[in-house]
């Protein structure tokens, strides 16, 4: 199904820099349309550079991100959410000053075919019951629902998750392994940054890993179950 | 009224006074609110939100004049009630232009050069009106709807007065509400705390920013308006009210909307009620209740405690570097400060020591320790007023009357060192900045500085009942000594085991707390030992000029030496000489422009902050860093090169 489909996202020969200090050096990548893929790799090897600079947060870069034909590489963080990406940072990055409601309610509808609330809730139960509590007031695992619950009403085709099952408990990995699968199967396109492999070997079509600022191997799922390996790469190819 | 009696105030007087205190409340809460709101979303101290409060009223006096003012157009008089619409929209378009063109470049800079380019831009403009209109307020009358009043019985109200206090409630009231309750204000808030995430959301910050500024500014610009009828109109009608308002600010807690109103009603009435109680207090009531409030709750009233952000480390110095050979300089200032007397004007001379050394004193502060104090004024201009007094009034010898002014000078400084550390990075500034204000008050009050007159004809004396000042060379010569030995006092204070401490806070705090020094001691010893200059620089000035007058406790004067530092290059060892020598010139240059001086002024701060933020001799410095570092690269390639020749066989 996949090595057929639209590419969403191509990422080519990305290099990025933090003041003088150089974090990508040539990053090669890319998604299709529905897939579920992984940036593996260990602490500071870039994951989450790629992800800033898929988002226009990192200024200093140079590079081409093509996001269905069109190059964002120089555009505006906001222009590029409204194109259809939609970004859960690291960290989950709750507002505080916000409450349950008003974190879930915020990204604005950028277009039409997003989750309701009601949906929302539905994936995750737990929001309901502390629906106008602050953000922050939320255990971790209720803070990453809510992390990935905001970003599903906006009507975004592409969804961007950095390291969603960091520092939380094995029961609330499993849910969010059952949430992405559900979101997965409804149509949307999924980027996944993780550290975690067993959680992401389960979930992902397709994985890169990352070290030194580039993509320094590719597998597909069945690769990684060492079954038809070569012949899946050929046809992904 | 019998309950009146027992209080012994007759109850109109308490009553009138509690009306002033509720209108006077009425705008502290709506310029406040503005404050807050700008400080809270784009983290810029609004200096010029004086300025902006002002432009409202003036726009309300042209609106109602323009007639006279474009005769030949043949324009009605819009009168009051459509100034209150058009005049708070066309303030806010100069805000959003303002932040457009000046705001937007400071965002990622240090907060201390938010407050620096607001403070020239309020210079500018108010210097700008005050070369059109002067001192003196223009009239504007209350609208004929609202003409005049009721009687309550125990006091007469006028309609106008009732109409002000209710409209900046509901306005104040209606503003806290959009921030706190609607889908437009969970994105300001949110954007608070992380504008990246919420800009990758898909809503443009930038804009909202602006818009932000623009609204904060708009609401100055309504409170102008609604003033212009109850105050004159003139240019200074928002310069002292800045600082009350970033004190109602300090009081309400920093960020927290709902503190800033109602701590602006609630410092209105009280500042009013102190009229009734103890007039002599009216004027600083409100910053006396600020340095409490930051004994006992220094996040505020109505303020969460933040975690407390670091110092700013704004200093552009090298070390190494010859610039910042203190024993090569100091033997050239002595030479070059021998010589000069015969180069210049010794008097014009004497003013550039004496503001050097002011400026060397709040380097230390500013440039040492990355505190941006804002209040020197009160340290230079206390020891001046302690001087004069001695000097003149008491006939003490002169080193005596200088020593009493330092010894002031540096009790003010360990007190107000005291309360203000308790905060940083703006909050520093602007309880720095308020608590000033106190001294400046003081010395408009207390009958010994006699006002706006000053301490005249302060006698120079006999130094050590040797040396006879009144004459100009030996002054002159008095004045450089002082100055080399402060020189050399403050290059050791920054090269002993103490400064290296002062720098490591200045250049990550949180590491120097964890490595065990106690940073707020050593924040108090600078900042004291920074008064303490400041005070020989004072007293000094004082016994040079003969006077000691309102202008050395003003924040001007704060301004100024602010100025001389950013000009020269902050943290650096030359730099507050070398600033000090430009403004003292471009200040006698620019004499004959009178007024103008004050625009000219703003208009170089707002320079200096945006492309000279080195100063001239950081910016020397980063020349002669990176030349060396091409000659080296060059002297290497060239050795390379040698040895693979010699290396060939």
């Amino acid at each position: 199904m996949t090595e057929t489909s639209q590419v969403v996202l191509d990422i080519a020969d990305l290099h990025a820099w933090y003041g003088e200090s150089k974090a990508l050096h040539g990053m090669n990548f890319d998604i299709r349309e529905g897939e579920l893929v992984t940036l593996l790799g260990r602490n500071g090897a870039g994951k989450t550079t790629a992800l800033r600079c898929i988002m226009g947060l990192v200024r200093k870069k140079t590079g081409v991100i093509t996001y269905r034909g069109e190059n964002v590489a120089k555009r505006a963080p906001e222009i590029i959410a409204r194109r259809g990406i939609a970004y859960c940072p690291e960290e989950r990055g709750i507002f505080s000053s916000l409450s349950v409601a008003e974190n879930l309610e915020l990204p604005p509808v950028i277009a039409k075919g997003g989750m309701t609330v009601d949906e929302i809730l539905e994936l995750f139960p737990n929001l309901k019951a502390r629906w106008q509590s602050p953000g922050t007031k939320l255990s971790g695992g209720e803070q990453q629902m809510l992390a990935i619950g905001r970003i599903l009403r906006t009507g975004a085709k592409l969804l961007i998750f950095d390291e969603p099952t960091e520092g939380l408990a094995p029961v609330i990995v499993k849910q969010i392994a059952v949430v992405l699968e559900k979101l997965k199967a409804r149509g949307f396109t999924i980027l996944l940054v993780e550290q975690n492999f067993r959680f992401a070997s389960k979930l992902a079509d397709r994985h890169f890993v990352v070290d030194h600022g580039k993509v320094v191997e590719r597998f597909s799922r069945d690769e990684l179950a060492g079954n038809e390996a070569k012949i899946q790469a050929y046809l992904g190819v | 009224m019998a309950m009146m009696d027992l209080i012994g105030v007759p109850p109109t007087l308490l009553f009138g006074q509690l009306l002033v205190g509720l209108i006077n409340g009425s705008f502290y809460a709506m310029m406040s609110l503005g404050v807050a709101i700008i400080f809270g979303m784009l983290r810029i101290g609004n200096f010029v939100h004086g300025a902006q409060y002002m432009l409202g009223a003036f726009g309300a006096w042209y609106l109602m004049r323009l007639p006279e003012l474009f005769p030949g157009l043949g324009l009605p008089s819009i009168g009051y009630w459509w100034a209150l619409v058009i005049v708070p929209l066309v303030v806010a378009v100069i805000g959003a232009l303002m932040e457009r063109i000046f705001i937007r470049r400071v965002y990622d800079l240090d907060h201390a050069y938010g407050l620096l380019l607001t403070v020239g831009l309020a210079m500018a403009i108010e210097g700008a009106f005050n070369v059109y209109y002067g001192a003196a307020g223009q009239m504007y009358g209350v609208p004929e709807s609202l003409k005049g009043g009721i009687n309550l019985g125990f006091m007469f109200l006028p309609i106008y007065r009732a109409w002000v206090i209710a409209a900046a409630i509901v306005v104040c009231f209606g503003t806290w509400y959009m921030v706190e309750r609607t889908k437009l204000g969970s994105y300001l808030r949110a954007a608070t705390e992380n504008p990246d995430l919420v800009r990758a959301f898909g809503i443009n910050v930038p804009r909202l920013l602006m818009l932000t500024y623009a609204f904060g500014v708009g609401l100055a610009g309504f409170a102008g308006v609604m003033a212009a009828p109850i105050y004159q109109v003139s240019p200074q009608m928002g310069q002292g009210m800045i600082i009350t308002i970033f004190a109602v600010v300090v009081i309400g807690g920093m960020g927290s909307i709902f503190g800033a109103i109602v701590s602006g009603l609630m410092l209105g009435v009280i500042e009013g009620l102190t009229k009734v109680f103890y007039p002599q207090a009216s004027a600083t009531v409100i910053f006396i209740i600020m340095a409490l409030v930051l004994i006992f709750r220094p996040a505020g009233l109505f303020g969460k405690e933040t975690t407390s952000h670091s110092v700013a480390d704004v200093s552009s110095g090298r070390s190494g570097s010859f610039l910042e050979n203190g024993r090569l300089w100091l033997a050239i200032f002595t030479v070059g400060g021998v010589a000069l007397p015969f180069l210049v004007y010794p008097v014009m001379g004497m003013k550039i020591l004496v503001l050097a050394l002011f400026a060397l004193a709040y380097n230390l502060i500013f440039g040492c320790v990355g505190l941006l104090a804002f209040g020197h004024a009160a340290f230079y201009g206390a020891s001046a007023y302690v001087t004069a007094h001695a000097a003149a009034a008491w006939g003490l010898p002169t080193e005596l009357c200088i020593l009493l002014g330092v010894m002031v000078a540096t009790a003010i400084g360990a007190l107000f060192g005291w309360l203000a550390i308790r905060r940083q990075g703006l909050y520093f500034a602007m309880i720095t900045l308020a608590l000033a204000q106190i001294i400046y008050f003081y010395g408009v009050q207390a009958p010994w500085t006699h006002g706006e007159d000053g301490i005249q004809s302060v006698p120079r004396g006999m130094l050590f009942g040797v040396i006879d000042l009144s004459n100009t060379l030996n002054m002159y010569y008095v004045t450089l000594a002082v100055f080399l030995a402060g020189f050399a006092f403050i290059y050791r204070i920054i090269h002993s085991p103490f400064g290296q401490t002062l720098k490591s806070i200045r250049e990550n705090e949180p590491r120097a707390i964890s490595l065990g020094y106690s940073t707020d001691r050593f924040k108090l010893i600078a900042f004291t030992l920074s008064a303490m200059l400041s005070g020989v620089a004072g007293g000094l000035k004082a016994i040079i000029f003969q006077l000691a007058s309102l202008a050395d406790v003003f924040f001007m004067t704060s301004a100024d030496v602010l100025l001389m530092t950013l000009i020269g290059g902050v943290g650096t060892l030359l730099g507050p000489v070398v600033g000090a020598a430009v403004l003292v010139t471009l200040q006698r240059e620019l004499a004959t422009l009178g007024a103008w001086v004050v625009v000219v002024q703003g208009i170089i701060f707002v320079l200096c902050v945006l492309f000279l933020r080195k100063g001239i001799i950081g910016t020397l410095e980063e020349f002669l860093a990176n030349r060396a570092e091409r000659k080296a690269k060059q002297t290497a390639d060239h050795t390379e090169a040698t040895t693979k020749i010699t290396a060939a066989p």
